[in-house]
């Protein structure tokens, strides 16, 4: 009753983008799916989104990028959490993201990558596979 | 253990992990519990309730940061509800925690109160002990904001401030039973509203000359967004720290506190343990049945059920 491990995720804004409409439609379903979604608010550099990560112990971190700098955020996120030592967590990334993109994504270590129109069962399948 | 031992060195993810821990209702983590707890007992634990959208958590952020600033280390337990729809939740106190989410030494744990009543999580009791352990000075504990029932979190906490906006609505809401009683500091939040001043009058009449084991309830007004009137709740909350550490009202309270907060764990553990042993037998489900069909009333039922539960 109420004590069985639930996935929890993180949905983070990076950078400057401010569009926060597709991430938060995300963090609703993900809630309504029966997940804990933590939102993390506008404009987070890479290091606050580690930080949060470790704090609320996540199982999965989600990027929303809107702005074009899907490739250099998420090197950065990967090279950071490998300092850090964080090596537990999932991460996917979903927002404007095109077709020729995602093989590299995948590259850098990033679990799924969910561009803008997927249709929310499919994230959530996902995030329910991934998180044992 | 070696979480503990990382903990009490001051190590964030070994925090994170164990509050985690708790929060999963994990046995290795009640065992973690109780080799931190001898190192408990010091830090000053505010619990801070009020309606959703009372600024509780931009206030959080604000006292905070005022507290760091004086070198104090801070630890912040957000509570938000969970979903009765599928047990999901939305935890966004943190968007509003904006300069404490960036300040080191600051550690913010969101947290899903999963069903347990008193505006609070069941894991947040351990996650105070576990930042606690952490070296925090100062833990805050912010609850879901339900409303007029919030009395666990007086459980939990040293000093509990209510946040209450001009739109509480009249003094009927104030004779009702519910936060404004429990309340060791009331702020009025978004104190440039109209009626602000009136809000204050009309809490400061209720109140009057009563005291909480001695204690004068002090009613102050803030605006969280700006951080006007935030040094002075400060102060209010470091003399009520001090008034609870020299009267023995306030040790008398602390004994009290301990016994709820027992009583109230007790009756979940109780409640979980027959819901395990008896909610999937056919007896059980044949109850639930009969009321279904409308058979039996729930008074009724409940007699049946618990009668079937508690014969020997």
């Amino acid at each position: 009753m109420g004590e069985q491990k639930r996935i929890k995720i993180l949905i983070a804004k990076p950078g400057l983008d401010g569009h926060d409409r597709g991430a938060k439609v995300v963090a609703q379903a993900l809630k309504e799916a029966g997940m804990e979604v933590i939102y993390s608010g506008l404009h987070k550099t890479i290091d606050q989104i580690i930080n949060i990560a470790i704090q609320e112990d996540v199982d999965v971190i989600g990027l929303s990028i809107m702005s074009g700098a899907h490739i250099p955020i998420t090197q950065k996120l990967f090279k950071r959490l490998g300092e850090e030592g964080v090596t537990d967590k999932f991460v996917f990334v979903g927002g404007v993201i095109p077709g020729k993109d995602i093989p590299r994504l995948k590259g850098i270590g990033v679990a799924g990558v969910f561009p803008g129109g997927t249709p929310l069962a499919e994230t959530i399948e996902f995030l329910k596979n991934i998180v044992k | 253990m070696d979480l503990v031992k990382k903990l009490l060195q001051g190590d964030e993810k070994s925090a994170a992990r164990l509050i985690s821990m708790v929060e999963e209702g994990r046995p290795e983590g009640f065992k973690a519990i109780s080799l931190i707890y001898p190192h408990t007992g010091k830090a000053h634990v505010i619990g801070v309730t009020g309606a959703p959208g009372a600024g509780k958590s931009t206030l959080i952020g604000k006292l905070a940061m005022s507290f760091v600033s004086e070198g104090k280390k801070i630890g912040i337990i957000a509570v938000d509800p969970t979903s009765s729809k599928g047990g999901g939740a939305l935890l966004g106190d943190r968007v509003r925690m904006r300069e404490a989410d960036k300040t080191g030494g600051i550690f913010i744990r969101s947290m899903a109160h999963r069903g347990y009543p008193g505006g609070i999580a069941k894991a947040a009791i351990g996650a105070t002990y576990v930042l606690e352990g952490l070296g925090k000075d100062i833990i805050m504990v912010e609850s879901v904001g339900a409303g007029q029932t919030e009395i666990q979190i007086s459980a939990l906490c040293d000093t509990v401030v209510t946040v209450v906006t001009s739109d509480y609505g009249d003094d009927i809401q104030l004779m009702k039973a519910g936060l404004i009683e429990i309340g060791d500091i009331v702020a009025v939040n978004k104190a440039d509203k109209s009626g602000a001043e009136d809000t204050v009058r009309d809490i400061s009449m209720h109140i009057g000359d009563r005291k909480q084991n001695g204690w004068k309830v002090p009613v102050v007004t803030v605006q969280s967004i700006s951080g006007e009137g935030v040094e002075g709740l400060k102060n209010h909350l470091d003399a009520h720290f001090s008034f609870l550490r020299e009267n023995t009202s306030g040790i008398q309270k602390k004994k009290e506190r301990l016994k709820t907060m027992m009583l109230t764990l007790l009756k979940e553990e109780m409640w979980n343990t027959l819901m395990d042993k008896w909610s999937n037998t056919s007896e059980f489900q044949g109850i639930v049945g009969q009321l279904e069909d409308g058979k039996v009333d729930p008074y009724a039922a409940v007699h049946k059920a618990s009668e079937m539960m508690f014969r020997t």
